[in-house]
């Protein structure tokens, strides 16, 4: 059974060691027309897993953000669901393909996406969406704009509403963290020679989450615990 | 790990080399201290850090990609977005009264000083060229001295470039052992730290105002010693031949793009790919640049003085002193020959007077 017949919803720790993919993204990130093809194909269909699980999290009906939209793959499955997605990206190349996308699938309306980084969301109107989620996209930025945009997620979300975040992270346990460093070495030297582009594990992204004033709901470890899939709610406000 | 990187940063220059993006103290800095803004290259932070030694102030460190200042800047990874963002993420604003930053002229091709105010409400001004200056700069109340807004090729600086164009020569160098054998290599090394040396150290005084005519003389002086291999044999002459050959054609390529490589200088390189047909490798493209068409003849730098509004920007940041102000107030072109296409003006210029509009057909 391959990765694309699994029921959506479930990233379930596997054994095998292939070097994951998302390294790959800084190269292709100047083609779009092929990224999601090719991060799909070299990832043996786990990145498809991984946003369909995402999607999957996703309340009927809500207002969703998207942090780093890229193509607008997962914001296109998020809609099976959601009633409007919200999407920016820093690449303009990025915005053209998802603006591609919403043209083909007719989403408009429905799918907005806007060229701006994390720093743009204080432009974003407080608590006026039900969940934010992004994929791939924090390890990417420093610590700085990580916890600026979880604050920024956290302050433009409703009382109760989601945060889902799939992000490389960095593994628990000494012996792990080689593991990873070790099968993570060829492919960040590509990518390092061919487009000085990097990404970095994130250390504690659900501490992370946490300090952004959101509660922890789940974090589901999978790829040699190296990748994380962390869920996190707004409180309710109190009286 | 911090060695490593001092060595990769010297040896490897020509390679990225990050360090973590974010707001760091220079001394024991407060709330009115100046806030200097500067790229993650490693080896920057490290050597800016050095010569501020005895200063307070705050320095934010934006994402470069690891690539240093100049490079970054042409190269769009030090751009508007990654002050922006810095100012932004980090907090600066919190810890300082005033709001306005210190950014090194030579990030004006990548950095707009009028978009970063409209998007985070800083002021810009623009410091001096190199680093040594900015001790002196913050003590006179930030006033630059003319020679301060110029870009050299100074010893040191042609001595970077010089071990930096080296050790990768050598990497390359590696794969022709195989080919060459291994009894090549002293000579190799030898040949390669003397070209290198020689080259960057000699250059402001080999004949010609471009890398390629300059590295010409080098080449000739090599060419000179092949034809030298036939007239009296040699061991090994087929293997030193080939050596010297490798030289040649090394040489060449960094001489061609010691604009590249020297803020004084236009490229040859890229301008001459883009005319062969060669547009691109990978993400990095050249051709139907404006920088390219600009060095090609393709477009032209001019000016609408009716549109000037005497901002003095495009002189502010000119790293060659192109641009000077005229008796009216509105800038002029005095020195078209030592402009290098590098848009600094073009990305300041706020009124639209700057421009590089499409060559007329002759």
């Amino acid at each position: 059974m391959g990765p694309k017949d699994q029921p959506k919803g479930h990233l379930e720790a596997r054994k095998e060691r292939i070097l994951f993919s998302y390294i790959f993204m800084k190269l292709l990130e100047g083609r779009p027309r092929s990224y999601d093809r090719t991060m799909d194909k070299v990832s043996r269909g786990r990145v498809l897993e991984i946003k369909r699980s995402v999607a999957g999290k996703i309340p009927e009906g809500a207002r969703v953000l998207e942090i780093g939209c890229g193509t607008g793959e997962l914001a296109s499955m998020v809609l099976t669901r959601a009633s409007q997605v919200e999407g920016f990206d820093v690449s303009p190349k990025m915005v053209e393909a998802a603006r591609r996308r919403i043209q083909e699938e007719s989403l408009s309306g429905r799918f907005r996406v806007s060229l701006m980084g994390v720093d743009g969301m204080d432009g974003l109107a407080e608590a006026s969406f039900d969940a934010v989620v992004s994929t791939l996209v924090l390890s990417e930025l420093s610590p700085d704009e990580r916890r600026f945009a979880l604050g920024e997620a956290h302050r433009v979300l409703e009382p109760g509403g989601l945060v889902v975040i799939a992000d490389e992270v960095r593994p628990r346990t000494a012996g792990r963290r080689a593991l990873h460093a070790v099968t993570r070495a060829p492919m960040l030297a590509l990518t390092y020679l061919v487009s000085s582009g990097q990404t970095h594990p994130i250390p504690d992204l659900a501490g992370e989450v946490r300090d952004a004033g959101f509660s922890v709901t789940g974090e589901e470890r999978s790829h040699g615990d190296a990748f994380a899939l962390v869920t996190g709610q707004k409180r309710a406000e109190v009286g | 790990m911090r060695v490593f990187k001092a060595i990769w940063g010297l040896l490897f220059r020509l390679f990225p080399c990050p360090t973590p993006v974010g707001l760091r103290r220079l001394g024991s800095p407060g709330p009115t201290s100046p806030v200097l803004v500067t790229c993650n290259f490693y080896t920057t932070v490290r050597r800016l850090v050095r010569s501020l030694r005895g200063v307070d102030a705050w320095l934010l460190v934006a994402d470069s990609k690891g690539v240093n200042v100049w490079c970054a800047a042409g190269g769009e990874e030090l751009s508007t977005h990654s002050v922006v963002s810095a100012v932004k993420t980090s907090g600066v604003a919190e810890m300082v009264e005033h709001r306005t930053m210190i950014l090194p002229p030579l990030s004006a091709p990548g950095v707009s000083a009028r978009n970063v105010r409209k998007e985070t409400g800083w002021k810009v001004r623009w410091g001096p060229v190199r680093m040594d200056d900015i001790p002196r700069y913050l003590a006179e109340g930030f006033e630059r001295r003319e020679p301060e807004k110029r870009a050299t090729y100074d010893w040191r600086e042609r001595l970077d470039t010089a071990l930096g164009s080296l050790f990768p020569f050598y990497l390359l160098g590696a794969v022709g052992f195989w080919i060459l054998g291994a009894h090549l290599l002293l000579s190799y090394l030898a040949m390669g730290a003397l070209c290198f040396l020689l080259f960057f150290l000699l250059c402001p005084w080999l004949p010609g105002s471009r890398g390629l005519t300059k590295v010409m003389w080098l080449d000739g002086a090599l060419g000179l010693a092949l034809a030298a291999t036939w007239v009296f044999p040699a061991p090994w002459a087929e293997s030193i031949r080939a050596e010297l050959v490798i030289a040649m054609v090394v040489l060449l390529i960094y001489g061609g793009e010691l604009g590249g490589l020297a803020s004084t200088m236009p490229s040859d390189l890229d301008p001459l790919m883009a005319r062969l047909g060669v547009g691109a490798v990978g993400n990095v493209a050249w051709a139907g640049t404006v920088r390219t068409e600009l060095l090609n003849g393709l477009r032209t730098l001019s000016i609408d003085r009716d549109q000037c509004v005497g901002c003095r920007c495009c002189a502010e940041v000119c790293p060659r002193g192109v641009w000077e102000m005229g008796e009216d107030r509105r800038a002029v072109m005095a020195r078209r020959e030592d402009c290098t296409a590098c848009r600094a003006c073009l990305v300041q210029c706020g009124s639209g007077a700057i421009t590089a509009e499409p060559s007329a057909p002759e």
